[in-house]
């Protein structure tokens, strides 16, 4: 056996080379749940990842709520005003939901913003280095979340998961360059691309690219999710317009969209599944 | 005892990389301590040893924030097996060595990522990269070498010795 080896040592070596490369081509790019050894991995390493972010965030609160209560207070009062403004705002929108449901009922047009089922998941790890911007969930298989997700953030996209394991999931926020998610402006309706870009990533921004040069898109405007995504679902808020400048070939602008979203502190999220949308009670 | 010992080094740094250490960025730019960790084992203990570091810690980035498996295993191997090449040419008690080549490393580390996404997708801000993303994270890895290195090495005398009465070597 050993004196095989020693033989046939370069060849097997090669073999197994072209073998894992093989194997890699074929499953390079699709987004498929963990195998189980990355799961095992994982299983394993998840925990402690999980932990060392709670004790991080547990003695950041506490000197944080040691620091400044008078703050806190404050800032407590001021939240009040806040809930009862939007208490009142709740209730006047509910009157406006229930006269959009008989307006539509009589005019028969579906419902048009539908709600889906969700789950909340908190970070537990970022990708270390300046290149990408990809995270890890501590919300897996086990808790009916897989590949192809959509995370959002109360007022809007964060990313989408690449790949799901037993109790964490891979994903990838909207700046990372190597994403892309077909969006359109929501007053005017030119089509684009919003895609990362590392040298925008470190501020927190990211980049609307292949618009038309003739669309009237402006500064300020609102981007949302186009209905030519098949991972996205259609209308959700990406952010809004903060310069626009033409490409250098003339025929095409690039727009720097601002989250809506601070990409940058994020802490807890929800996952969407888009294929369930949630029973009206 | 090695293997094991080598197994927490690697998963411990992968942990607090992950999770603690993003909050010591300056400017979003924190060094590679994996890369720096890999490149040291790789002095301290020839190539081969300092491969299989490096397959181990790369596969870990793979697994969790790749997508697509290898990239990140083959790029540390590369550079751990030639660094290891030059590990019987000098004093490893020398810290100007592990330092040089550290930075080094973190150089072509970035300079590969660079290339890759100028290849891939052609938007490449030379100016950009080299001084905000390679001359800091040069300057800082400079810096934080010293203190893996120095508890590297202290493991690897402790190992040694335990070694040398375990097999009675000399």
């Amino acid at each position: 056996m050993i004196q095989f080896w020693e033989e046939h040592k370069k060849k097997i070596i090669a073999v197994i080379a072209i073998a894992i490369t093989v194997v890699a081509l074929f499953l390079g790019g699709k987004n498929l749940n963990a195998s189980a050894l990355e799961s095992v991995i994982g299983f394993v390493v998840t925990p402690f990842q999980d932990l060392t972010t709670g004790i991080n965030s547990w003695v950041e609160s506490t000197a944080e709520s040691a620091q400044d209560k008078n703050k806190l207070l404050e800032e407590n009062a001021h939240l009040k005003e806040e809930v009862a403004k939007l208490q009142d705002e709740n209730k006047r929108l509910d009157q406006y939901e229930r006269e959009n449901e008989s307006l539509s009922a009589l005019l028969k047009i579906s419902q048009k913003y539908p709600e889906y089922k969700s789950t909340g998941t908190r970070i537990i790890a970022k990708s270390p280095g300046v290149w990408y911007d990809t995270f890890t969930i501590n919300k897996g298989t086990g808790d009916e979340v897989s590949a192809n997700m959509i995370l959002i953030a109360p007022g809007g996209v964060v990313g989408k998961i690449l790949e799901s394991g037993i109790n964490y999931s891979k994903a990838q926020s909207i700046l990372d360059s190597r994403s892309a998610v077909p969006a359109m402006s929501l007053r005017t309706g030119d089509l684009g691309v919003v895609k990362g870009d590392y040298s925008l990533m470190d501020d927190g921004l990211c980049k609307m690219e292949y618009i038309d040069g003739e669309a009237q898109i402006a500064v300020g405007d609102e981007i949302v999710t186009s209905q030519l995504s098949e991972v996205y679902p259609q209308g959700l808020s990406i952010g809004k317009v903060t310069k626009i400048e033409t490409d250098t070939n003339g025929l095409t602008k690039y727009a720097v969209i601002e989250p809506f979203v601070d990409l940058k502190h994020l802490d807890t999220l929800l996952v969407i599944d888009k294929n369930t949308m949630e029973e009206n009670p | 005892m090695r293997i094991i010992v080598t197994t927490a080094v690697v998963l411990i740094n992968f942990i607090l990389q992950t999770t603690l250490f993003q909050y010591l960025a300056i400017q979003g730019i924190f060094p590679n301590t994996a890369l720096i960790i890999v490149v040291s084992y790789a002095l301290l203990r020839g190539s081969k040893e300092g491969c299989i570091a490096a397959v181990c810690s790369g596969l870990l980035f793979d697994i969790f924030f790749g997508t697509a498996v290898g990239f990140y295993a083959l790029l540390f191997l590369g550079i751990s097996y030639f660094t290891g090449k030059s590990q019987k040419n000098f004093y490893r008690e020398n810290y100007l060595l592990p330092i040089l080549f550290c930075t080094v490393a973190a150089g072509i580390y970035e300079s590969i990522h660079f290339i890759t996404e100028l290849l891939l997708r052609k938007d490449g801000d030379i100016l950009f990269f080299f001084v905000k993303i390679l001359l800091p994270t040069i300057v800082y890895t400079a810096v934080v070498t010293v203190p893996i290195y120095r508890i590297l090495f202290g493991l690897n005398e402790w190992l040694e010795l335990k070694e040398k009465y375990k097999y009675r070597l000399f």
